[in-house]
């Protein structure tokens, strides 16, 4: 059965890495890496489309007073803050972790070059990366909150 | 044109936009957040050349930015040379036609042109 192979040194955690595109998007067994890849991505589509929606919501003030105050009705809402909120968090992960992939990309972070021993653990998947991906969900959820704080007016 | 230069303008991109969303961010805290995003507020905000000028330059950025990672994504999943061209093409287009609409808006709420 394809993905189910035993044999060793192919895919991570051992596994045979022919699982197609549903084997590249099973996050479990591959560590924080594979689930900071599949957030990377998803935040990426998600902040597009909020950009999209962003400028056409955005259009409406050429609609003048009326226009832009029915519009408001619409987004200034409980669901409109809570789903700016989750925009907030996305915003902020995607720029953390992309701050985190250049810096890997230009090589700081990843560790020296070293001969591959047993269990063969990736170097450039050391503990500062790792420390890096669970800062950005941190820092993500903290900025969420306060966007929170701030668009219910706890905060000004 | 080279995917090493594709991503070196990916990262550019996202740099500047980082910096200049900050900017976009923190105008909405020169005032309370429901008051700044009032009518006479944010016709205020277009009308004021440079803050206009950093919005239009934000809309390129991350126009190009975005749509370049969802071609990223995209060929990503799946790969073959109409597929790539199509999915390379198509998102250019989209980026464009973004940048247009945006642009309009831009224009004609610093012009004055509402009705």
């Amino acid at each position: 059965m394809p993905g189910s192979g035993a044999a060793g040194g192919e895919g991570g955690a051992g596994r045979r890495n022919m699982g197609g595109i549903k084997g590249m998007a099973d996050p479990r067994g591959y560590g924080i890496e594979r689930v900071a890849y599949w957030l990377m991505r998803l935040s990426g589509l998600g902040l597009l489309a909020y950009f999209v929606a962003h400028i056409y919501e955005t259009s409406n003030i050429l609609r003048g007073r009326a226009g832009w105050d029915e519009m408001l009705a619409t987004t200034q809402t409980t669901e409109g803050h809570v789903l700016l909120a989750v925009v907030i968090g996305m915003c902020v992960f995607h720029t953390a972790n992309g701050v985190r992939l250049m810096l890997g990309h230009g090589g700081l972070g990843v560790g020296r070059p070293a001969r591959p021993d047993y269990p063969y653990a990736p170097l450039s998947q050391g503990a500062r990366h790792k420390i890096g991906i669970y800062s950005s969900i941190v820092l993500a959820a903290a900025a969420s909150m306060y966007g929170l704080a701030v668009m219910f007016g706890e905060v000004h | 044109m080279r995917e090493s230069t594709i991503m070196r303008i990916h990262y550019g991109t996202a740099l500047g936009a980082v910096a200049l969303v900050a900017v976009h961010v923190l105008f909405r805290f020169t005032q309370d957040f429901s008051d700044s995003l009032q009518y006479e507020s944010v016709i205020a905000n277009y009308q004021f050349l440079p803050y206009a000028g950093l919005l239009e330059i934000i809309l390129v950025l991350l126009s190009i930015h975005g749509f370049n990672g969802l071609r990223v994504v995209l060929l990503e999943l799946r790969q073959g040379r109409a597929y790539e061209k199509a999915v390379s093409y198509g998102c250019l287009a989209a980026m464009f036609a973004v940048i247009a609409y945006g642009s309009r808006t831009i224009i004609m709420a610093s012009a004055g042109t509402v009705s």
